[in-house]
Parts: C-alpha cells; structure tokens; sequence
C-alpha cells in the first residue's frame, strides 16, 4: 500500500527527517526515582553513625535518628522547590530568589561539599570492603591483617577512577540499577533488622544513653568558648551538627524531580514519603540498632568506619553466618556508596554546567568532548580533586566526615531563604506543593513553617562554623575560592555572557537522520498517536493541552518541528541539531517534563510546513493533529490551508477519521475528517 | 435523503459552463482571479465585484492557496452570500510563479462561501474535497477538453 509520503501529490515536500534524542525524554516512576535518590542519601547510613560516635559519643544513634527526621522537613523543601519548576535544583533557586551572588556562593559551597561526597563513599566502600576480607582472615585464621587505610584509599581511588571514566563518556545514571540496589538493600536492612531483634531477644539490651562527651576535636573552637558547654541546647545542636553528614545525598531530589513520570506533583510526593521512610529505618533505624548490639568500646575502638558490618558480626549465632551477613552489607554498601560516587560527580558536573550556561565560567569549562559529547574538562577537575582529596584523607573517614557538611548546610540556609522571597516575587505562580505552616495575608501566603526551618538551619550552620574546624576552614577556603573563580570568570567571559544569557539553556539532543517519515516513527508502539507540530517555543499552549488531557497508557505524542528549507541538496548527518530547533525542542521537552510525559520528537526540513505536517500525521497514522495559532496568519487561514493540503496528499480511505485541531488560549478550530464523506 | 446526501453540493450546480474561463495563458494570478470574480458576479447581482475581489485577494495576502498538483483555490468568505458559488479557469500554460515561494497554477478555482459560522465546516469540507479531486491528472484531463461546456460537463460528472 502507498502511503502519503509517497505520493505524487507533496512527494518533495519533506526533504530530511531527523529524530531526536534526549535523556530526557525518558520518564521513570517514583519509585525509581525514590531509589536513585536514596543509592546516594541511603549511603550515608554506612559511615553517619561512626563518625557521630567518635565525635560526642554513644548517643549518636539519638541524633542521626533525629536528623533523619529533620530530613523530612527537607524534604518538603525540596517538594515546594520542585513545584516551582525552576530547572537547575538549588543553584537556579537560589538565583531566582536571592540573585546572583548568592546562587554562586550557594553553588559554590555544594560543590564543596559535592567533591567531599565522592572520597568520603569511595573510602568508607573501601574500610567495608577490607573489613569484610580481615573478618574472612580472622574467621578461616590465616593470621593476616589488610591494613584498612590502604585498601580503602586504594580502593576509593579505583572507584573514583571508574566512575570518571564512565562519566567522561556520558553514561547516564540506571534508575532501574538503582532500583535494583536499593531493593536488595532492602532485603538485607530487614533481615538485619530481623536477626537484630532475636539478639536483642536472646542477649537484652539498653537503650542507649543521651549524654554527650565530645571529642577534643569535635568541640573545635567551641572548646574555648565556656557560656557554650554550660548550656545543653548548644551541646544538643552541636551533636545535631556533627550528624547532618547523615543528609548527605538528599539533595539528589531536585536532581531527578525532571525525569519523575506524569502525575508530576503526586509522584513526586509519593517518591518524598519512600525516601523518607527508607532513610528512617534504614540509616536511623539500623544505626540504632548498631548502638544497642555493638558494645561502645568495640563501635569506638574497631567498628568506627564499617558501623554496620560491626552489626552483623555482633549478632547472635554461628560466626559463618555472621560473615554472609557482613558479606550481604558489604556487596549493598559498596553498591550503595559507589552510586554515591557516581552521583556526586553527576551532581557536581551538572552544577558547573548550570553555572557555565550562565555564562559564569569560561568557554574551557565549557568544552565538549569530541567523541562523548560530554563536558570532559569539568568531569576531569572534579575528578582530580576527588583524587586528591581521597590521597589526602589517608583513608581517616572521621577527617573527611568533620570536613563534610559545611556546603549542604549553607547551600540549604540559602535555597530556604530563597524560596521564602520567591513566596513573595512569585506570589502568583502555582504550586503543587507548599511547606507546611503559612498563614494567608492577602494574595501572600506567610511561610511561618520556612521561616522556622531557616531559623533550625541557620542556627546549625552557624554552630557548626565552631565546632567543626576542619569544615569550616576547609568550607570556608574553598567556597571563597571557588566564589573567586566564578567571579573572575564572569568578568572575563562578561561578553559572551550576555549572548548566552539571552540565548537561554540548551538541552542537549542527539539528531539522527533517518531515511523516510516512516523510519521516524517505527518504534511508536501505543494504539493511538497524536500529532502536535511546533513552530515557536513561545507558543507551546496547544502541546500543553494536549499533555494535560492525553492518557499516555495508549497514546504516543508526536511532535512535529518544520523546518523550512529552500533547498537540500546534500544529505549529511546531523551530529547535533542546530541552534534552531534546539531552541524549539529545548521547550518541547521543558514542557514534557513539566507534565512527566514522554514525546517523540521529530525534525523535517521541508519547504512547506502544511505538507510536511499532513504527510507526517498520514504515514504515523495520526488520529489527531494538533497546531498551535499563527500571530500572522490566524487560525481560520491556517485550518484551510491544512484541510486543502490533506485533501492533496490523501489517496486512500482513512482507516479512522482523523481531527485536526487548531488550539490557542482557551479556543479552539477544529475540522474532523471521515471516511467516504466527499461533499462535492 | 439522508443529511450527507443534503450537505453535497454538486460542482455541476456550482460550475455552469459560464463560469468556466478556459485560455491558453493568463498574465498573473491577480488578473484571474479578477476575471474569475466577474464571472461569477454576472449570476450574483448581491455582489460587488471590486469588493470580492479585494476580499479574495486579501485572503491570498495570507497563507498560499496553491497547491503543488497546479490547483488554486482562491477563496473568501462574504456576508452577502446565502450559498456557495464558484468560478473555474482552466489553463494549457501554467501561471508562472512571481514569487519564488510560489508555484505554478494550471488550474484555478474561485470559491467563495457565506460567511455564517455554520458554513463553515462545510466550506473546509469543500477546500479538502476539490484538493483531493484535482490530482494533477485529473488536471491534465481538464487541460486536454476542448471548452467551457465539456470542462463544466466533466466536472458535473
């Protein structure tokens, strides 16, 4: 059977197809995205609770507990954050609320923070890991001892370096991997849990105690100042300071808030509430259960670095048993704490790039990678500094943990504020989801909940400037330095700024030509297919409506972008699509995350727009074809040219009739065409 | 009859065959589509020529009505109008393009509607039917007769 595109009738018309590509376009479930958040949160349940024993003692497991409820409130944060749909997580938050000099001292400070990330997961996956072979050594009794410092650096190195390889060549983070770890994580957590409860059951246990007994170092300057050891609230803030590094990670929300499939707001709720209780119980809940099992000297003397693997080994029952277990928490951990490595140079590369799509940083940091497509110099100097960083740590976990911390904490004092000011600059903007506790004045919803949770942050940030004296001047250091850098490369870059300030973001896509309209549209697979053409990225109301009404279950969306083309005369293949229609699909897919809806996005160049849309919609068997109106033209013209063009290209029975749709703030011109219906 | 039997509207009732221009070569579109409007405001006296000609040709200021197979469809829609009429000039040299967004025009076909919003579905379904029916060779075929009578014949067909 002929189809439109190959009839006479416009046969020209459509000179070059091209599909494209983006990550983007692929939406996952909550529950996946609740697992690539907690592969990196989760993680920190692995090394939290040692480094806050070490630091005031055996009461850690209260405060970890009550950070991860803290987390809870974050969270929310992260919710309301999200609801705005202001793309680029916290640093494009900030910058929207609080201005540029503020997103850049905020950015500069996660990244901090970021880099800290990858050695303090690297080494902690390596102190597990060696943990686990000396537990092997003990138990067969080979008389051996790996030295825990080395293999862990070592092995933090090694991880480090995998992980950079791979991001160098731009492979994207599996939600399903995630899953996966997070489901055996799960398993392990609660047949941990389970056999926890039996030695508990068999030995007794106490709960643990609340006093505090700081380490010398974990006072830092507090130690000099004496109205702050007087007062229990300050020493109870302090402790929560030392285990806000139990947060680590939680900031990956706003980072996967784009890929969260349709119900947007209501998935991302759903993912909120998994992450939470996974934290609670699996960070709070087995770090709890490590401070009733584990005898105190034994957490502080051996088990500091590999908390849970002390658990294990500190059940009841046959030792074989108790090293499977460990092995169990060693193959999750180094799972869980590898992704965090991942994540933490996805993080800190997809911040740097925000910032150099702001024009901040110079052109070399922006430089894309020959064969990848990947920002390769960015990935190269986060990566070294985690080098650095890790070769530096010598393995010590605890240094690295005090050092951490720092960023987070001021990165969220600053996107709290900012979105408080956003209450009032954006005043109108609807949100899905808004922190709890507002009292309405006016057209203004007063954030007394943010305002109160500013207060908590700020507070512990401030203490932790005190207490934690390698964060602080480490933080310090290089968020100034960082600051600097972002300064001075603006000024330097201040022109071509400008341009791309103007220019707006870019969303990377992949073009690929294909050799007919057919070809284009041969993985569609759902019943029914609606066609939307696009034209201006500021006219996209038709393709908003559509995804808003559209049950995505049954329906591919298609959408369609002319582009008028006098003449091809070569065929060549597009490596990347133009400025163009990169501005036009960088809005196409903005809106498809907005909704969680996949679309299939089509480029042709074609030297009339109205042929290319009929002979598309024809060949993808289209039962609707969706426009947006013309500012020149108006929709009348615009329906008759299409009807006209439609008649032209058909030459066979429609297999079902087919609407066309014209669509603009609330109106609408449509014309159905039928079968057999010819009126003349 | 049922009410898609009454919605039909015969192109032998809209094309007499003095309302077919039938010439070797016309100097330009604009001027055919004047000559077009008059033979169709000969059996309209309801019309004034100049002004749907002037609608018709604002009409044409906008999105192209040619098609590539040589169909025009010039087309406007008019207050004075209770019923569809239209004209048909058939060429044996095509229009040749001014423009370079423009295309060739072998056939024309002056179509003109009541402006009442309840035409109007039947007046896209008009614009879609006569793209379907002039494929370039039926155009041929209408090209190929002798005169306005066999042209008006065929299409009443």
């Amino acid at each position: 059977m002929k189809n439109a595109s190959e009839t006479s009738a416009g046969s020209s018309r459509v000179k070059k197809v091209v599909v494209l590509t983006t990550a983007m376009l692929t939406f996952i479930p909550f529950w996946k995205a609740a697992a690539v958040v907690l592969c990196d949160f989760g993680s920190s349940a692995f090394y939290a609770g040692g480094i806050a024993m070490r630091a005031f003692g055996p009461a850690f497991p209260w405060y970890i507990l009550a950070v991860m409820l803290f987390s809870g409130l974050l969270l929310m944060l992260e919710l309301e954050a999200c609801s705005l749909f202001v793309r680029g997580g916290a640093y494009k938050i900030v910058r929207e609320g609080l201005g540029d000099t503020a997103a850049k001292l905020a950015a500069s400070a996660l990244i901090f923070d970021f880099i800290l990330t990858g050695p303090i997961s690297a080494v902690t996956a390596g102190h597990y890991l060696c943990g686990l072979i000396n537990s092997f050594f003990e138990l067969a009794g080979f008389g051996l001892e790996l030295p825990e410092s080395v293999v862990s650096v070592a092995f933090g190195m090694l991880v480090t370096l995998y992980f950079w390889r791979q991001n160098v060549k731009g492979i994207e983070e599996s939600s399903s991997k995630s899953a996966k770890i997070i489901a055996f994580s799960l398993a392990v957590c609660f047949l941990l849990a389970i056999w926890s409860f039996i030695t508990i059951a068999l030995h007794g246990a106490h709960l643990p105690p609340t006093e505090l007994h700081f380490s010398r170092e974990a006072l830092g300057w507090a130690g000099h100042i004496d109205w702050m050891q007087t007062i229990g609230l300050v020493g109870m803030i302090m402790a929560f300071g030392h285990s806000v590094l139990a947060l680590s990670g939680i900031e990956t929300l706003s980072q996967v808030y784009r890929e969260i499939e349709y119900p947007k707001a209501i998935n991302l709720k759903k993912a909120a509430w998994l992450i939470f209780g996974f934290a609670l119980l699996f960070t709070g809940g087995l770090t709890f259960l490590s401070a009733v099992i584990i005898p105190p000297d034994l957490i502080a003397t051996k088990y500091y670095d590999n908390l849970l693997s002390g658990l294990a080994m500190s059940l009841a029952g046959p030792n074989f048993l108790k090293l499977l277990m460990q092995a169990m928490i060693v193959v999750c951990g180094v799972a869980m704490l590898s992704g965090a490595v991942n994540t933490s140079l996805i993080g800190s590369n997809a911040l740097m790039n925000r910032i150099a799509e702001d024009g901040i940083l110079t052109d070399w940091f922006r430089k894309i990678h020959r064969r990848y497509g990947t920002t390769y110099h960015i990935i190269h100097l986060i990566a070294a500094v985690q080098l650095v960083v890790i070769l530096l740590s010598r393995g010590n976990v605890y240094l690295l943990g005090e050092a951490y911390a720092f960023g987070v904490m001021w990165c969220f004092v600053f996107e709290v504020s900012a979105i408080i000011r956003l209450r009032w600059k954006k005043a109108a903007q609807k949100r899905d989801f808004m922190f709890p506790l507002n009292i309405k004045y006016e057209n203004y919803y007063i954030p007394v909940g943010l305002i109160l949770l500013c207060g908590a942050l700020l507070t512990v940030a401030l203490v932790n400037l005190t207490t934690k004296q390698v964060a602080t001047v480490a933080g310090l250091g290089f968020t100034a330095f960082l600051f600097a850098v972002f300064s001075l490369s603006e000024r330097l870059n201040a022109k071509r700024a400008n341009t791309m300030f103007e220019e707006g973001y870019r969303e990377r896509i992949n073009a690929e030509t294909v050799d007919d309209l057919k070809e284009a549209f041969a993985d569609l697979d759902r019943p029914h297919r609606i066609l939307v053409a696009v034209k201006d990225p500021e006219n996209l109301y038709h393709l908003g409506e559509v995804l808003s009404n559209v049950n995505a279950d049954d329906t591919d969306v298609i959408v369609l972008y002319c582009k008028p083309v006098e003449n091809v005369l070569y065929r060549q293949d597009m490596r990347s699509a133009a400025v163009d229609e990169q501005e036009v699909f960088t809005a196409v897919i903005f809106m498809a995350e907005k909704y969680g809806l996949p679309v299939t996005p089509v480029l042709v160049h074609s030297n009339d727009a109205y042929y290319a849309i009929a002979q598309a919609a024809s060949v993808a068997d289209a039962e609707e074809v969706v426009m947006g109106v013309s500012g020149r033209y108006g929709a009348n013209p615009q329906i008759e040219r299409a009807v006209m063009i439609w008649g032209a290209v058909k030459d066979r029975e429609l297999k079902h009739p087919v609407t066309l749709r014209i669509l603009w703030e609330g109106r609408e011109v449509s014309y159905r065409f039928t079968r057999g219906n010819s009126p003349i | 009859m049922s009410q898609k039997e009454q919605n039909k509207v015969s192109l032998g009732r809209l094309i007499a065959p003095s309302r077919v221009l039938m010439a070797d070569e016309y100097p330009g579109k604009k001027e055919l589509i004047e000559a077009l409007v008059q033979a169709v405001c000969r059996d309209c006296p309801q019309l004034d020529p100049a002004y749907v000609a002037s609608q018709v040709l604002k009409r044409e200021e906008g999105i192209s009505t040619t098609l590539d197979t040589g169909l025009a469809i010039p087309h406007a829609r008019l207050e004075e109008l209770t019923d569809f009429a239209a004209a048909v000039a058939v060429l044996r040299r095509p229009i040749v393009p001014t423009a370079e967004n423009e295309l060739p025009i072998r056939v024309m076909f002056l179509f003109l509607s009541p402006a009442k919003p309840t035409f109007f579905q039947q007046h896209l379904q008009i614009l879609s039917a006569l793209a379907e029916k002039f494929k370039p060779e039926f155009i041929e075929e209408l090209v190929s007769l002798k005169d306005a009578q066999e042209i008006a014949a065929r299409l009443a067909r």
